[in-house]
Formats: structure tokens, sequence, C-alpha cells
């Protein structure tokens, strides 16, 4: 900090720059050739000076110039003109789009590049290519947008946490995401808000980080995959980057107001058996005499709305644009939702003829989130979906009384699950940043940044002792779950560019990194309340019983990590053709053991444009050979990991009481040698365009080993604890080609017809591993301790390891193959193959736009289905599935983990479905432009899966080792309509 | 001049801007640094010791950790699957057939678990401990250790200050067994000296005496060449059983009056060691019918063959009553507090314990449950006793020491427990009367071991190869440690 006061006053030294002679002023305004529209934003610069302005709004622009001055008129995506003003005092000028020019920008770290000057494999998908509809987190703009990038959904829980692999698994810890950095601030990859606590119906994951960021306000994503381009990101680059630009007045704008309406179903229920069926079908259950749809009584219709209003604009030498965004998303399970309320301001500033720049990006959130009791791994009594699953169909939802009818606690009423718990989570977090950056001189700049991410998140859940539960009937429960982050994050780097020399191109950075991580934790416990209002027990905590057996507990943590990271870049480009990039960076991490404290991370890249070669035919409007190679890293593990150190647990308590002090325990363990985890990583590819780049795309293939992997293993015994992380002497190798294509088919003045697509297939190994360790706990009645999946050597990661079902014998037992041996059954839950596809058409003011998405070859383990769907389950009182009266399955059959509920997870998604028609505004005075559109998400899925939908992921994790692909009573996927306006004014 | 004043400002920037903002040391707020500058482990030898006793049940008492290896694979308990229930991928099965390999799913926690608190009393003596706290903390070592060479065979150890890179060094069994006997010694003159009770929760003369005796009983087999026999059984050893047994006696010890009362917060006669960690709950939970009030997870059942075992009268066996839990073995109907019928929920019939019941697809209702410690009066879990030591004392006779009659001995407690005196021993009446007494406290796999009828075959089990008699080390100990050889067999 006092680095930073220090800098600020030199700040306010610096020379206020050249100042030359001026005595003639231009003016004029700016149109686009082929629509005629005035065009905001663009640069004109005095040749040989400094000297310069942009159109504002309306396409005007005014500038003193000296005599015999020309003036270079330059807007992305537009042919550059220099004009020579001859004496003259207005130039009007039409600018011609640029197609050749691949006029696309992508954002890279500190800075951004022309695609056409990338040297990695880098993307960038803009706010107009994102998917619509309702769309609570920044990940499902993008989904099935980018070639090699995966996004899981863990459930179709609204803001559920989401997966994102870029080009495959490569890490076997909890946090497999990339890094996000929005507008220059990287967010550290902790939960914001507090999970689900254990209650007896199993624990839940937190929900999405990244639900804070109002998708409106975003301008555009940019996926780093490659290490060439991650590496400048060092020991957080391993999984890619993500770089979310958000909007700004750059663009002009003005008013603008945006509403959304939407409806969503459930996509399938599952098939069970109805009253009278059931009677039939297990004779010895009990008749409650009514007829009950329990996942009715459970699930609704979705109401969603939205609301966005944003005012943006240029002002003299800067730009600014503020936002609100309210959105309130109810989900498909009753008492479950999504509220949000954002604000955000963004604003540039320029001073001293354009040598100083202040910019600052702000943004302010609230999420509510309403909790519904659906979690990962509840036993066999069932979560909600669990119980709506399984409960007696002929058992009414109330006694004639009009209490619920509530038999015992392994026979959970979902209504009263409903009616008997509160569950909230209130967060508030600010992101932001302030930035100045000043030019010495020409091409070189310096910048220095400060950002700041502080949240505060509470959740507050309660469950009444009149529900018929486990550890809660005649009891009652409550918890608080408190998180509080507060990071800071100070940089500073020089840039410099120069034209060395006609033909060579020379552009450098160099910059320091501090950054700093708070997060404090708080969870509360109280039991056995007096009272059976869930209201008064989350309010009013004296209502708890503590004469008779009554208590409360807690435990809080406080932890600090800080990073310390040195980077630098070196782009050179060579007669236009040959480019070349080198990367940096030191990374000092206090979560690394005293032996290791910095890591080293450097990356080299190098293009040709073979296309500016004479012997490339003209066909190729573009044609870029890029290979690259990088070292990056990866440091998500908890905190000091390295010095011997213990904490007070919990206390242990049942339903009597408090029965033990929590234990003093060691956390950590000597490690002085704990480190990163490295993964290099190889890409060769190709930028291809041909017919005047009416067809464009990209091949790469990429190789990518990740060692010295994290891993919390057992300590070798004896030991003070039983895990201890390590870096593993193992590698995961993901390799794999990805593919993109978007060619314009049709582009008439009526009609136009663009076609993108993008696929990608990945391969994962696990190799050099001495050792195999379990994961993918299966939940369910007979299951405990059960898992499907194993990580072993020559295998994918999460290979599943069973026993291979081969059918029923004449008694209806299970007869499995290999002496009732567990195999590897030679399938993961991996795919291979990711694809997007989309089509977009327009018609004169009407567009439409078909997207489709798939995931082929991967297996999804049923545990629901394992869990519930079986003869034992049925007669033991519990519903099932139609088809288990008649599968053959005697009774008595115990259903162990087995082939017989692994199944084919491909599928191929209609996932967005938008149709767009922009009403003709040319009359109305004060508005600009009118769009009203409708949008079907999650149209239909083709897929083998008996499951409720094959893209889930619930977590089920052993021993903080994560499973992939497991579906256990999911929060279900939703189908969903949308009708919205947009209006500019 | 403005040039160098630029070029001044800018320098200055350029190491301002760079200058590091930390050294990376970061302070911890929410936990204790347990190393001195110097890197040696430091510490609350009370807290450490707390957490050393802490580590009881999920060691040894819990139903899915050495309790399971020691009772499910003996003949006095059967831990049924019951439809879909209890299935648990066959790890219940394999225990009761011996048919275990490395990955059992209780193998590594409980070794984990065993040996972390043996590390913990590792702790306990390196940061200057009162002369009690050190002789506790060498008595829960040895009991620690003592488990996991009746376990495992061998005994890994790390000294304190060992870090993550070092291989901790494994004692063989011998090795194993005489640090133990030299653990308990050493402790012998520091620990207190506790008259019998209920609440005796902490290491104490008496019950570093009975641990004493078990290990000299137990000596032959844990030196044998192979470990499942043939023992041969040292004089010297017994008579240092039969001294053992004495001093614990002379600490004021006697057979409880009452059988059941020794499982109940008012014991006062026997109970020289109980553990208060965890819940005993789990006593009852893992036998209980759903029905049952308290209910229970519908668990394991004991052997109708073992059942038999026990004679009318003998007051040890306990029964159903007709009015809310029993206590001992449950056959038949079961009721309610006010008298009535339990209802079987699961089949809508009333709720009745039968003798036999299959290892696979038993129904609901199948098998004698066994209520030792009940919910009205539970409060500790028990450790050591005294009618234990009486029996060890007996057996140390009828294998050859001196120092009394060893059917005298028996016969006193038979008497005591409401049945007839014996005419005579013999290994098999001694084994018998062991089952009798101490059913369902985790003993039974290592008598049995010790009779040489570990391998023979019983209901459900058939007979087992010998090298059962040791487990096979977890799959991830040896993998994280080239200091261990797999037992033979595995």
């Amino acid at each position: 900090m006092k680095n930073f006061l220090l800098l600020l006053t030199m700040l306010a030294f610096i020379p206020l720059g050249n100042v030359m002679a001026q005595n003639r002023t231009v003016s004029g305004q700016v149109k686009d050739a082929s629509t005629g529209e005035t065009l905001p934003g663009v640069n004109i610069l005095e040749v040989g000076t400094n000297n310069g302005v942009t159109t504002d709004l309306d396409g005007n622009y005014k500038l003193s110039v000296g005599e015999g001055a020309s003036l270079r008129f330059s807007f992305i995506g537009y042919k550059e003109q220099t004009i020579a003003v001859n004496g003259r005092s207005v130039i009007d000028l039409q600018m011609a789009e640029d197609i050749a020019q691949l006029s696309e920008v992508v954002v890279v770290g500190y800075g951004q590049i022309e695609a056409r000057d990338a040297t990695g494999a880098v993307q960038s998908i803009k706010s107009e290519d994102f998917n619509v509809g309702v769309i609570s987190s920044p990940e499902e703009l993008f989904q099935g947008k980018s070639a090699g990038v995966q996004i899981t959904q863990s459930s179709g829980e609204p803001g559920a946490s989401t997966n994102i692999r870029i080009r495959g698994t490569s890490s076997v810890r909890a946090n497999n995401n990339p890094l996000y950095v929005v507008d220059g601030v990287p967010l550290s990859g902790t939960d914001v808000s507090g999970g689900g606590n254990d209650v007896g119906f199993g624990s839940s994951t937190s929900r999405n980080p990244l639900n804070f960021l109002n998708p409106n306000d975003i301008e555009s994503i940019d996926i780093l995959k490659d290490a060439s381009a991650t590496a400048i990101y060092g020991s957080r680059g391993a999984n890619g980057v993500i770089l979310i630009t958000t909007k700004s007045g750059k663009s002009g704008g003005g008013l603008s107001y945006s509403y959304s309406l939407s409806a969503s179903t459930i996509t399938k229920k599952y098939d069970l058996l109805e009253a009278e069926e059931f009677l039939e079908a297990s004779p010895g259950a009990t008749d409650g005499g009514a007829s009950t749809d329990w996942q009715d009584v459970i699930f609704r219709t979705g109401i969603t709305q939205s609301h966005n209003l944003s005012y943006s604009g240029n002002l003299e030498n800067g730009d600014f644009r503020v936002s609100f965004g309210y959105m309130d998303q109810e989900g498909i399970v009753e008492q479950s939702g999504l509220e949000r309320y954002t604000t955000r301001f963004n604003g540039n500033k320029r001073f001293f003829n354009d040598k100083l720049k202040l910019s600052t990006q702000l943004t302010l959130s609230n999420v509510r989130d309403q909790n519904s009791l659906i979690t990962n791994n509840s036993g066999f009594e069932g979560d909600l979906l669990g119980a709506a699953l399984k409960l007696n169909p002929t058992f009414p939802v109330r006694n004639p009384d009009g209490t619920f009818y509530q038999v015992g606690t392994e026979q959970l009423n979902p209504a009263a699950m409903l009616a008997y718990t509160d569950d909230n989570t209130n967060t508030i977090r600010g992101l932001g940043n302030f930035s100045a950056e000043y030019e010495f001189f020409e091409g070189f700049n310096f910048k220095t940044v400060l950002g700041f991410d502080q949240s505060f998140s509470s959740r507050k859940a309660a469950y009444s002792r009149d529900l018929v539960a486990a550890n809660i009937d005649s009891l009652g429960r409550a918890f608080f779950s408190d998180i509080e982050i507060n990071n800071t994050l100070w940089e500073n780097y020089f840039t410099y560019k120069k034209e060395l020399s006609e033909s060579i191109n020379f552009d450098a950075l160099l910059g320091y990194s501090y950054q700093q991580f708070n997060n404090r934790s708080k969870l509360i416990i109280g039991q056995n309340f007096r009272t059976s209002d869930t209201d008064i027990m989350i309010n009013n905590l004296g209502a708890i019983d503590y004469t008779n057996g009554g208590f409360l507990v807690g435990n809080t943590t406080y932890e600090t990590d800080e990073l310390q990271s040195y980077f630098a870049r070196v782009n050179l480009g060579i007669a236009d053709k040959y480019l070349l990039t080198a990367t940096f960076r030191a990374d000092g991490s206090s979560k690394f053991g005293g032996n290791n404290k910095y890591g080293y991370f450097p990356s080299l890249a190098g293009a040709w444009r073979l296309s500016d070669e004479d012997f490339i035919p003209e066909a190729f409007t573009n044609l870029k050979l890029r290979a690259g190679f990088g070292v990056t890293g990866n440091q998500e593990i908890p905190h000091n990991i390295y010095t011997i150190r213990s904490r007070y647990g919990l206390p242990a308590f049942s339903e009597g009481g408090i029965d033990n002090n929590g234990r003093f325990d060691a956390v950590a363990f000597q490690n002085p040698n704990i480190q990163w985890e490295t993964t290099t990583q190889y890409n060769l590819g190709i930028d291809y365009g041909f017919l005047n780049n009416r067809l464009t795309g990209s091949v790469d293939l990429y190789r990518k080993v990740t060692s010295d992997l994290l891993f919390r293993f057992n300590s070798a015994q004896p030991a003070a604890n039983p895990f201890i992380w390590e870096n593993l002497d193992a590698d995961v190798i993901n390799q794999g080609v990805e593919f993109s294509l978007n060619a314009i088919l049709v582009d008439n003045s009526d009609f136009g017809w663009v076609f993108n697509g993008n696929i990608g297939y990945n391969k994962n190994r696990v190799e050099n591993l001495s050792t195999v360790v379990n994961t993918g706990q299966v939940n369910g009645q007979g299951l405990t301790g059960a898992f499907a999946q194993r990580i072993a050597n020559d295998r994918p990661l999460f290979s599943y390891y069973m026993l291979e079902f081969e059918g029923f014998n004449e008694e209806g037992l299970s007869v499995y193959a290999n002496e009732d041996q567990q195999v590897y059954t030679g399938k993961s839950p991996l795919p291979n193959i990711n694809t997007g596809l989309s089509n977009s058409f327009t018609y004169k003011d009407f567009s439409l736009s078909i997207f489709f998405n798939g995931q082929f070859g991967q297996y999804i383990y049923n545990n629901t289905a394992n869990a519930y769907f079986t003869a034992g389950s049925l007669n033991s009182g519990r519903n099932v599935r139609e088809d288990i009266v008649t599968n053959g399955e005697a009774s008595s059959n115990a259903p162990a983990v087995s082939t017989r509920f692994l199944e084919n997870g491909s599928f191929l998604r209609l996932q967005n479905l938008s149709l767009g028609y922009n009403i003709n505004t040319s009359d109305m005075d004060f508005i600009k432009s009118i769009r009203v559109f409708g949008s079907a998400q999650n149209v239909f899925v083709i897929t083998d899966y008996s499951g409720q939908d094959p893209e889930v992921n619930t977590d089920k994790s052993i021993d903080g080792v994560p499973s992939f692909g497991i579906d256990y009573t999911p929060y279900p996927r939703a189908r969903t309509f949308t009708v919205g306006l947009d209006v500019q004014f | 001049m403005r040039n160098i004043k630029n070029f001044i400002i800018l320098l200055t920037l350029i190491s301002t801007a760079f200058t590091a903002c930390t050294d990376l040391e970061t302070e911890e707020f929410d936990s204790i640094i347990s190393e001195t500058e110097t890197g040696d482990f430091t510490g609350n030898p009370a807290e450490l010791l707390a957490s050393a006793y802490g580590l009881v049940h999920e060691g040894v008492t819990h139903h899915e950790r050495a309790y399971s290896f020691n009772e499910h694979s003996s003949d006095e308990l059967i831990p049924p699957t019951r439809g879909t229930d209890w299935d648990d991928a066959g790890k219940w099965r394999a225990l009761h057939q011996h048919t275990w390999d490395s990955d059992h799913p209780h193998n590594l926690p409980t070794w984990n678990n065993l040996n972390q608190g043996s590390f913990i009393c590792n702790q306990v003596l390196a940061v200057n401990p009162s002369p009690q706290q050190a002789a506790e903390a060498r008595f829960l070592r040895a009991f620690y250790m003592f488990n996991i060479m009746d376990l495992w065979g061998v005994v890994p150890f790390r000294e304190v200050n060992d870090g993550a890179e070092i291989d901790p060094t494994v004692f063989s069994r011998e090795e194993a067994f005489n640090f133990i006997i030299d653990d308990l010694e050493a402790a012998l003159p520091n620990l207190p000296v506790n008259g019998p009770s209920a609440n005796n929760i902490y290491g104490n003369r008496a019950a570093a005496n009975a641990l004493l005796a078990k290990l000299y009983l137990n000596k032959a087999v844990y030196l044998a060449e192979n470990p499942a026999g043939p023992y041969s059984f040292e004089v010297a050893d017994m008579n240092k059983v039969v001294e053992y047994a004495d001093a614990v006696t002379e600490d004021g010890y006697s057979l409880s009056d009452d059988y059941f009362k020794i499982f109940s917060r008012s014991a006062d006669q026997e109970v020289m060691w109980a553990s208060d960690d965890g819940t005993i709950e789990n006593r009852w939970r893992m036998t209980l019918h759903y029905d049952n009030n308290p209910d229970g997870w519908n668990g394991f059942a004991t052997l109708s063959e073992f059942y038999d075992k026990f004679e009318e009268n003998d007051s040890r066996r306990g029964g159903s009553g007709t009015s809310g839990l029993g206590q001992g073995f449950l056959l038949g109907q079961q009721y309610n507090e006010q008298g009535q019928e339990i209802i079987n929920s699961r089949s809508n019939q009333p709720l009745s314990f039968t003798r036999e019941v299959p290892l696979n697809g038993a129904a609901s209702d199948q098998g004698i449950r066994v209520v030792k410690y009940h919910p009205d009066s539970a409060l500790n879990y028990v450790m050591l006793r005294y009618a234990d030591v009486m029996l060890m004392k007996a057996e140390a006779i009828f294998r050859g020491a001196t120092g009394g009659d060893a059917l005298t001995i028996v016969n006193e407690l038979r008497t005591n427990r409401g049945v007839p005196a014996l005419a005579s021993l013999s290994e098999d009446a001694i084994l018998d009367e062991r089952g009798r007494e101490l059913y369902w406290e985790g003993w039974r796999r290592m008598d049995q071991i010790r009779f040489g009828t570990f391998n023979d075959a019983w209901h459900e089990k058939e007979v087992t190869e010998p090298y059962t008699v040791l487990l096979p080390i977890p799959r991830q100990a040896i993998d994280t440690n080239p200091n261990f050889t797999q037992n033979p067999g595995y």
C-alpha cells in the first residue's frame, strides 16, 4: 500500500506532454459506407502527432490540426483511411467494412490483440453470439460455443455450480475450473456462498460463485486455451483462462431497456407406479387410501422475469456506462429460486491529450438464493427428490385434520419437507478496479491497477421439529453459514510498442502483480428448539431448549493468502508474416512450501501467416500456422498445507446432545516441498479463411501433460492426520483435436444464413500412477461405503470400476461376471467429443437461430436408479419406476454397484432456439430500435440415458477426491420459454 | 532537461512498481502452529492427550473399524444382508467369511485412525508432559499399537519431528510386542491408581496391568513363527499373566453382582477402563430393528449355535422381556413400553426375531439381536473389565502358570453369573466361557486365534485359509511407505 501512495504522488508530477501549435479546426461526420449509419468511436489521429479524437454518438468529430496535416481514420473492423486536410474545414467520410482484416479483437492477459496477430489458441465470443433466455451465470452464455470447452452444470438448479473443462480434465481436486479474470481482476477459485449442512438429508454444493455477474453487462468472453496464451497467468493458468470484459460506453449507446419473461417446466418426470399399480405390484405395502403423484407435489412451472436498464455515452475524451439489472428466477422445484440485483458502472476518461487514461469498472450485486432440500448424498431416506420418487403413492399429502401425513422418518413426506424447511442465502458482492495508464512517449505506457473483490454471504436454514425426519423430528435443527471474502489486487505494468524497422514490429510487456486473499467463514448449528416456527428458529435463536439437551455448536475459520508475481511478454512481428510471442511469469504464493515459494512459467509461440506468401493460392483469404509451447501451473490447494498446525474441531453431537468436544486435530503436516501442479502443453494450429473469409475457422492439435499432481493423499502412517497434500509423482495426459468452422452461406440483402460449428475430441489418460484411488461415492440402502470410480494407471480419470452385470438368474438374483469381482469396465464419464452447432438466419427484420450442443462417449452412473428403482425397494414399500415390476428381479436381490446402472450418456440437445424481430422505428423520434424476441431453451435432447437428463454431475467425492458423471437425485433440468424485448432510446 | 526528469521519474516508477510487497509469509489466525523456531514439535500435552483419547471410537469401537474385524469375523456375530439393506458391496459378508482383501472398506480407515492415535501419543511425549500425562500417553500408545500389532502383525513408527518426506520405520511383530511391553512397564509407576468405576475414562494402573496380562497371554501368538500357529505358551509368560491379573485385583476390583450393570452408568466393580469417546448409541442401533424403540438400523445378529452355548439360567443371556426393550439376547416377539406387540412395518406382521438367519437374503426379522448396552442406562463403552482378567488368569494357569486353581476361578465366575460349576476344564470350555462372558465386546477374534478355531467352519462360513489370522496391510499404506511388504497370502 505504501508503494501505491508513492506511485500516486509520482503520477501527479508527470509532465503534461507536448503542446503543439494548432491552428485549424476540422470537423465532420463519419458513416458506414454500406448502411449509411453514423459511426461513433472512430479514432481520428493527426498523422505524425499524438493529436487525436474519437467520434461522438452521432459520428461527429472536431479536431484542431496543424498546417498540411493528414488525418488517419481508424475503426476496428473497418478499412483504415488517411486523408490530407488540404485546407478543408469539413471532412465527412464513409468507411467501408474490412472483411479481410478479420477485424476481431481478442482479449489476452494484460492487453488485447487482433485475432490475426494471435499466436495461441484463443477464442473470443461476443455478446451477440451469446446464448439467450434464462441465464443465471456467465458460463451459460457460451456453453457449446467453443471447441474443446466442456461445460457441465451440476444440476438444473437455478445458479447451480458449473464444471468447465478446457481441453479435458487434468487435475484430481475439487476445483478444476479455469481462472476467471473480470476486467483484469483475477477471481479466486473459492466458493463465495455456503454449501448445505448435512442435517440428515445429505450435504449440498455451493452455488456458482459467478452468479453475481449480470450476463447483460458482458461484452465479450475470451477463452485462452493453450499454454502459450495462459502462461502469462502462471500458476493459475493450467486449466485455461476465461477473460470476461464488461460493456463500456465506447460503442455509444444512450438509454436501453430490456425485459424478458420466462416459464420453465420439468423436461422429464420419472414413470413411477400409480397408486393402483403400486398396490398390485407390492401386495404387502400399506394402502394409505389416496392416490398422490409426489413428483407433482414438488414440481411447478417456474416463472422468471428480468429487467435491465443501462445508460451509456461518449463524453469528450471518455465514455461511461451505468446499468441496473434485476432477475427473479423461480426454480421448477417448489421453494427454490434465485433473485439477483446488480448495478454496474464502467467509466473511461482521458486527460492531457489522451496521455493519461483513467478507468474504472465497478459492480455491486446482491444474490438471494432460495435453497431446496436437494442434496448430493442423502441416505436411503432420501432428500426432497428421493422422497418424492420413493414415497408410497397411496399416501395422502395431508391427514383429514389438515396436518401432514407423516408415518415415519424412513418415509419422508415431500410436502412436509417443503413446508417445514426454510433455507435462504443472501450474498452481497462487490468487484471493481481502478486503473491509471500514462503514455510517457509514443508506444511506451505505464499502467497501474487497483482491484478489489469483496463479498459477504449468509446462509440461514431451519428444519422444524414438526418434520418427521431422523435427527429433526421433535427436535428441530437450524444452521447458519457465513462466508466473507476480501481480496485485493495491485498491478503495475509497462507496455512498449514500436515499429523497429519497416518490417519488424515489437511489442513488450513487463509487470508486477500482488494479490491478497482473505477468507473467513462461520458455521453455527443449533438443535432442539422450543418452537416449530422456522422463522422464529432463524430469527430468535434463543428458542433453543437448552435445559433439555438443546445446544448451539459452531466453528469459524480465517485464512489469508498472498500471490506475488512478475511477468513479461514480447511479441515480434516480422515482415507481417512471422509472429513470435514469448511470455514468462514468476509466481510466488503463500500456498507453496518453504522450499518452493516461487514457480516459473515460460511459454513460446510462433505463427506464420501463410496467406501472405506468394506460393499460397489466392483462394485463401487467410491461412495462418501456429505452434506453441508453455508451462503453466495450478495452485488451487488449501491454505498452508506445509506447516504442522492444529485446530479445534466442531463438537460431535447426536440426537441426545453434545457427545464430545471437538478434537484438537492437526490440519497440516510438515511439508516444505509442496508446490504447484505443472502442466506442459504443446499446441499446433491452423487458422483458415476462404472465399473472402466467407468460410473461416481453425484446427488445433494439442497435448497437455499435467505432472506433480496436487493430490490429497493418504499419509504414510503413523501421522498426525490421515491425509496429506502431495505432489504426486504421476501424470495426467490430455490430447486432442479441435475444429471450428464459420460459414456465411447466404448473404443477400434480404436473407442471410450463417453456420457456425465446433467440435472437439479429447483423450484422457493417467500415467505413472503407482497406487489407486477410489471415488464416486454411491448412496442408497445397502450401499454404505460403495463407490463406482477408480483413478488408476493407464486409464482415463474416474474410470468406472464395478461388478459386471450379466442379468438375473432364475431366482431373480443378479449374476455378475468375473467371479463377482469388481473390474474396470473400460468406460469413463469423460466425453471424447464435445460439439456445438448453430445456424443463424436473417430475413428482412427477422432473425432465427438454432443451436445444438452435444457430448459423446461418456457414461453416467445412475445412482438414482441404483438407490431407488429396484425390486427390493418395491418390496420395502417404496415406489419404483414402472419397468421394475416386470424386469425379473427378485425382491431379495441386493442391488450392488454394477454395470446394471451404468449407462451411455451421449446426447445431442437443441439447446437454444430463438426468433427475433426488429420493429421499424424510423417514424418514432425517441426510439432508436426495438427488438422483440422469443426463445426456447433445452427444447429437446436425444439420448439413450434413462435418467432425468444426461448432463449431470452430482458431487460424489470421497475424501476430497472429486468424482465425475454420477447422477444422484439432482435438481432436474427445465425446458424454458422466454419472450422479451430490447428497446434503445 | 525534461527528458532527464522524465527518465528519473521513470526509473523511480519502475523500481517502485516492482518492489516486492510481501515475503509470502502469511500469518495463521485460525490454527495453532505446533512447531518451534528450530523446527521441533511443540504443543499442549493436555490437549494432545485429549485428542489421543478421542480416537478410540474412530479406531476401535466404531462398528466399521477394528470392532468389525474382531467380531464380524468370529463365531458370535453375523452381519446378514437383508434384501437391499446391508449389502454394502459385500463388505459385511467378506468379514464373516474371511474373504477380505487389502481394499476392504474398513481396512484403511482403521489403520489410519489407530496409527494416528499412536502418533499423537508420540507428540504428547515430545512436549514436556507431566509424569502422569507421559504415563497415560504411553498407556494409550501401547493400546493403539497393540491393536495394530494384533490385526496386521507389523507396526509402523514415525519420530515426532519427521515430516512428510520421511518413510516411517516398520516394527516386526516381535519388535512391536517388546516396544508395547516397555511402554506399559514404563507407564505403570506414574499411572493413577483408580478403583472400579463406570467413569474410569483415563489410563490407570489397573488398566495397564490388564493390558499387560492380555499381551503376555497372547505372546505365543505374536511371536509364533507362523502367525496361525502352532503356538507354544511359555510358563514364564503365563506366570506374568497371573502376576498382572493379581495386580488388578489388588487395586480393588471384583466380579459384578449384576452382569448388565457392568454396561451401565452405575458400574462399580469391574470396569477398569471405559471410553467416553463417540456415542454409545451405535451399539444398539447396529442390531435393533427399525421398529424397535429406540429404532435401529436392523443389522447384526448372533448365530443360533452361539446362542445355544448358554444355559437356561445364565444371567448373561438376558432376554426380550414383555415390556419395552429387553437386554442381552433378543429372540421372539418384541414389545413396546405399553406391553403391546411391536408391528414390523415392512411386513405388517408382529415383530418377532427368529433363531436362524442366512448371511444373504435375510428377512427383516431374522436373527437374534444382542443388546449389551441398554439405552436407558448406558454411559461409556467398556474397554477393559475384571471378568476378562479373571478368565485370563484361569487360562494362564490352565496353560501352566502357578498361582491358583483355574477351575475354581472359572467356577467363581459361573456361580456369580447364575450357572452351575463345571467339573473340569478344557480348552473348549475356557473358550466357550470367554464367549458367554465377553460376547460382542470385541475380543472374539483374538480368542479364537489363540485357541486355534478362527479358521474353522461355522454357520455361513467355510474353513478358511490360515493366513486370514492377519489382515492385509492396506494398499495405500504399502503405496506410501516402501518399508512394508504385504502379509503372506494377500
